[in-house]
């Protein structure tokens, strides 16, 4: 019998050298030197695709979701030929259609970024897979995902503003598309793994830097396009949370976003903050609480020329200042121009709704119908139809109407944008909070004859904030204003102190809008002299100059 | 680079191509997996109903041609799982949609062998406790054909904007709708264009012609299969051609020139007016490639030139400016936008000297506080049609507007109300107007608003040997739904015999790759007359 136990000094020996020459060759070998850095490289490059799901997630989830809510909204998508026939004839009409079918997830921001996230991980592994690259360059695999980030961070509004917003989600679909069908060719033709770079003594060390650095570079493609939207579009996140919330008619959150964001100055801002302002009753308190300068907004146009961006709102501010026929116009001007949305057809559903236009009304409803997760507008909305008690009865409705004018005009008799031009001119309205509306509108204007004219019914009363200070700006030139008004004693001495101070900024307004601000944000006089500069510096400090000017 | 770029287009292309065609195939597979569901036999056993059931178009007691489409409609009825109609023996099922597709052999069979007959329509549909009848309906066949062909543009109802519009072709007999003309399907601000006013001349194809405004100006005509883009422009001529009317048989294309503006009312019933601030008449000669003034006034507007089907008379609408207190014309106008008060005229013409004679009183409405537009005479002369309103001429924006007859007499000065009276059968609440004739003279089709007051469908008529129209019926679609659900309006129907000769190609290149040629100017500028206008040319 020969057992193991007893072996050999000549066997022994020569298994030693077995073993040594195994471990040599295994440790020479590529497949050895694959297994170790797969050892070593394993929980980096998962964590590292977990760290770009989870912040793909939470990128296009919360940080960009609310933007994406809007883009859905400004979008449409119905599996229907007829109402998807504009967008089909045109060139890869096809891939915006499925781009806007998945946008609807955003319906829910939440699982449309788990949308995005599965797209964006999807698709940068099946990248890597296609380039084959070694694990060393994995990293490489997630540049297409960062650069359609930077790509969404750079255009802003231009995402579905003026652009089609099935481009959002359809190119990132298309890629993972494409990727998808050359991953399943090279898997049919080439079953092997592909061949491992060299070994070198120092294999597992590199391996661990190369999942370090792949970590990195996943983390700063999410710091980036982060960094650039805040640079060049700083406006964008606060404008679309006070649309969402606009959306859930949560104005006390639309004030407060607008007031967490007082030193940005931008139109759209200010235009839905005003909104907020009116629907809550509180503009004559709280219009000027926010800094109302107004930087230039980066939207550009059909043919990509930069633009105001001024349609951008005047469809909701028309609306809600009561002018629901310029709503209208507009709104049938975007559906003419852009193709039907959520956004559009809800506007002229509702506003059909409130011209008892119930024929009209129906066929937006009906075409609402065919767009997925409309359900709760349409449960709120389509009782109405026939039933004018149940137009008069909804809140949002009876504020709208409570603005509304009372005589027939044309729009073009009003100045440009029509929701202000119009509050300015009108001197008659069915309800004090009309009148309020003019004289808001003259004050922002800066036309202090035509606001003083609409100052009379207050006589007699405690003027509302804005509309006192609005005032006390005139005491200097009218003095009688004491006399109508002589509570406002008691704010004149607050002015004469501003005007102490301000008096050392007259000739550099700019300069005093900018020291001012943090002091004397909120208080007319301060917006009488130092706010909204750029719509009036060619006006100089005549008030009938002031009054031409084109300010919003 | 400019190869690489074609190539990538080229793959784009095929790709869109694959999805596609995968998307339609997987359609074509549900739609008859959705087909093969529906029922197909009358039920055996149902109880009767009383109440009548939302039928979509509502095709109840109209009257329709014999060569006409199916008129495929649908049913809505909440509570039901399914449906079958009886069309006068044709049987087909809808599912819960209740869209039913009517066989179109089965359907011509059917037409052909029921002119002059009524056609009865039952509908039953399956509910939870067992079939119910809908309360029948029927529609009544003419014995005349109407002509095979409409054309129409499609567009937004809109107001000042447009992006993709066209011009269309429709096919009466199925439902082939052909491009004549499309603008941009992807926007291009720098090639943007609006397309409008497409006329033929005698209902025939051989000449047509259409406008093109903003980029690649010009009015484009057409003989044949060939087309040329003119521009009709001299200080003499108030503006381009508009509303066009092609002489029956002459090469002659009578025009109104307008300078037109619109405005947007704050609370008016009517949401647009479209005004001209002036307008006169112009004659194009199309061979001679010739243009001149037929009538330039000041102190009128004259507008919507047509020929007489002899062509020796050329009636059109005149309106007298109102007196307006206003620092411009345009302002002054807007505010009294009401006072526009048009009557029909007619000028006696000589096609030998092409001179025209002393313009002619034929429908008084402006005495009466009323306004016409559109006058379009009856192949046989008998009857002119027109659309009556409240105020102004752009009629398709007013509620008020009907469609009214005028019975013309020959050499008749009578301006009467006796002779003239509304097509009650045919009207509606909301406006109705752009009406045209079928070149038998037996249909009438027009532009309406009263499926929601906004969006424009046409709707065809019978016009019988004693001068009524019959109630009429909305142009039939394959889809019942599509008119539900589509955001573009008919504009300006018009009946041909044929089909359009010249192809989009031609006019793409024509349009797109051609400069338009100015029409010469032919004899003295005559100066702007204050008083009512006199004919040039005499």
């Amino acid at each position: 019998m020969n057992s193991g136990k007893h072996k050999s000094p000549k066997s022994v020996k020569v298994q030693m050298a077995d073993n040594f020459r195994k471990k040599q060759i295994a440790e020479s070998s590529p497949k050895g030197v694959t297994a170790v850095r797969e050892n070593s490289l394993f929980p980096l490059s998962i964590l590292s695709l977990f760290t770009f799901f989870a912040l793909s997630w939470l990128w296009a989830g919360w940080w960009m979701g609310d933007t994406l809510r809007i883009a859905y909204e400004r979008s449409f998508f119905a599996a229907d030929a007829t109402l998807m026939h504009w967008l089909w004839q045109q060139s890869f009409g096809s891939l915006w259609i499925l781009g806007r079918a998945l946008l609807t997830l955003y319906h829910w921001p939440v699982v449309g970024g788990l949308l995005v996230a599965s797209l964006l991980t999807a698709g940068s592994l099946l990248f890597g897979y296609c380039l084959r690259l070694p694990k060393r360059w994995r990293w490489i695999q997630y540049l297409p995902a960062g650069a359609w980030m930077i790509w969404v961070s750079w255009s802003g509004l231009d995402l579905f503003f003026m652009h089609e917003p099935g481009r959002i989600l359809g190119i990132p679909l298309l890629a993972v598309l494409v990727c998808l069908m050359d991953a399943v060719i090279i898997w049919s033709f080439k079953r092997r793994r592909p061949a491992s770079s060299s070994p070198t003594p120092n294999a597992s060390r590199d391996g661990v830097r190369a999942g370090l650095f792949g970590l990195l570079v996943v983390v700063l493609l999410f710091l980036l396009p982060c960094l650039l939207l805040n640079q060049r579009h700083p406006y964008l996140r606060p404008l679309m949370r006070m649309q969402v919330q606009l959306l859930h008619d949560d104005y006390a959150g639309m004030s407060a976003t607008a007031h967490e964001n007082a030193s940005l100055s931008y139109r759209p801002l200010a235009a839905y903050y005003a909104v907020a302002l009116t629907r809550q009753g509180t503009i004559a308190e709280q219009l000027f609480d926010v800094r109302l300068e107004y930087d230039s907004i980066c939207v550009h146009d059909y043919d990509g020329d930069p633009d105001l961006g001024g349609n951008y709102y005047l469809i909701d501010c028309d609306y809600h200042s009561g002018l629901i026929r310029p709503a209208m116009h507009r709104a049938v001007e975007e559906l003419t121009m852009d193709g039907p949305s959520l956004f559009t057809l809800k506007y002229l559903a509702k506003m059909s709704l409130i011209e008892n236009d119930w024929a009209l009304a129906r066929k937006y409803f009906h075409i609402l119908h065919q767009a997925p997760f409309e359900g709760e507008f349409l449960a709120k909305y389509e009782p109405m139809l026939d039933r004018p008690d149940l137009v008069q009865a909804d809140p949002e409705f009876a504020g709208v109407l409570k603005a509304a004018p009372i005589q027939d005009s044309f729009e073009s008799f009003y100045e440009k944008p029509c929701f202000l031009g119009y509050h300015a001119v009108t001197s008659s309205g069915r309800t004090m909070e009309a009148l309020t509306l003019s004289v808001m509108a003259n004050l922002y204007s800066k036309r202090m004859p035509d606001f003083l004219m609409r100052c009379q019914p207050f006589v007699g009363t405690t003027p509302p904030r804005s509309i006192a200070e609005g005032l006390i700006t005139q005491t200097q030139k009218h003095p009688e204003i004491l006399q109508a008004f002589p509570q406002l004693q008691m704010d004149a001495q607050r002015f004469r102190g501003f005007i102490q101070v301000a008096q050392n900024y007259m000739q550099d307004r700019p300069r005093g809008a900018e020291v001012l601000f943090n002091q004397f944000c909120g208080y007319y006089p301060y917006y009488y002299f130092f706010g909204n500069l750029r719509a009036t510096r060619k006006s100089g400090d005549s008030e009938k100059e002031h009054s031409k000017a084109g300010v919003n | 680079m400019r190869c690489n770029y074609t190539f990538l287009k080229c793959q784009a292309s095929k790709l869109e191509r694959y999805i596609i065609h995968y998307t339609f195939a997987i359609a074509s597979t549900m739609a008859l997996l959705a087909c093969s569901s529906r029922p197909s036999a009358i039920p055996a056993t149902f109880t009767e109903l009383t109440d009548s059931a939302t039928v979509y178009p509502d095709y109840r007691d109209v009257t329709i041609p014999p060569n006409i489409a199916p008129l495929n409609f649908m049913v809505t009825d909440a509570s039901a799982s399914e449906f079958v109609a009886e069309v006068g023996g044709i049987v087909c099922g809808a599912n819960k949609d209740g869209k039913f597709d009517i066989d179109t052999i089965a359907w011509r069979q059917l037409l052909a062998g029921s002119k002059g007959k009524d056609v009865r329509v039952n509908v039953y549909a399956h509910r939870e406790n067992g079939w119910v009848q809908q309360p029948a309906f029927s529609f009544h066949v003419a014995a005349e054909d109407i002509d095979g062909y409409l054309s129409y543009r499609l567009i937004e109802p809109g107001y000042e904007l447009y992006r993709q519009i066209g011009l269309y072709q429709r096919n009466l007999t199925n439902f082939t709708q052909t491009t004549i003309y499309e603008n941009n399907r992807t926007f291009d601000g720098g090639k943007n264009h609006c397309v409008n006013c497409h006329n033929y001349q005698n209902y025939d194809t051989e000449r047509m012609l259409f406008h093109v405004r903003a980029a690649h100006g010009g009015t484009v005509v057409t003989h044949g299969s060939k087309a040329h883009k003119i521009a009709i422009k001299h200080d003499s001529i108030l503006a381009a051609g508009v509303y066009p009317s092609w002489h029956p048989t002459l090469p002659l294309v009578a025009f109104s020139t307008n300078k037109t503006g619109q405005v947007f009312h704050l609370l008016h019933p009517e949401k647009i007016e479209v005004l001209d601030t002036e307008s006169d008449l112009i004659l194009y000669d199309a061979d001679r490639n010739e243009v001149k003034n037929v009538l330039r006034t000041t102190d009128f507007l004259e507008t919507f030139p047509c020929w007489t089907p002899d062509g020796r008379r050329l009636f059109y609408c005149s309106a007298r400016v109102p007196q307006y207190d206003a620092p411009t014309l345009d302002v002054g106008l807007t505010t009294r936008y009401d006072s526009l008060l048009y009557d029909i005229y007619s000028m006696s013409f000589d096609p030998e000297t092409r001179s025209f004679g002393e313009p002619r009183l034929e429908v008084d409405a402006s005495s009466k506080g009323m306004s016409c537009s559109v006058p379009r005479i009856s192949p046989d002369g008998r009857y002119l049609l027109y659309t009556l309103g409240q105020y102004g001429q752009f009629h398709i924006w007013h509620k008020t507007a009907d469609l009214w007859v005028k019975t013309l007499n020959d050499d008749s000065l009578d301006v009467s109300e006796e002779n003239c009276y509304p097509l009650s059968a045919a009207n509606s609440s909301d406006a109705d107007s752009y009406h045209t004739w079928s070149s038998n003279g037996r249909w009438i089709v027009f532009s309406s608003r009263r499926d929601d007051g906004n969006f424009t469908r046409p709707y065809i008529a019978y016009f019988d040997q004693t001068g009524q129209a019959h109630r009429p019926f909305m142009l039939p679609q394959r889809d019942p739904e599509y008119n539900l659900l589509l955001l573009k309006s008919y504009n300006v129907p018009e009946l041909t015999r044929s089909a359009v000769r010249v192809s989009i190609e031609e006019l793409n290149h024509v349009v797109r790759h051609t400069e338009a040629e100015l029409a010469t100017f032919q004899g003295p500028a005559p100066e702007p007359l204050s008083g009512k206008g006199e004919a040039s040319g005499q």
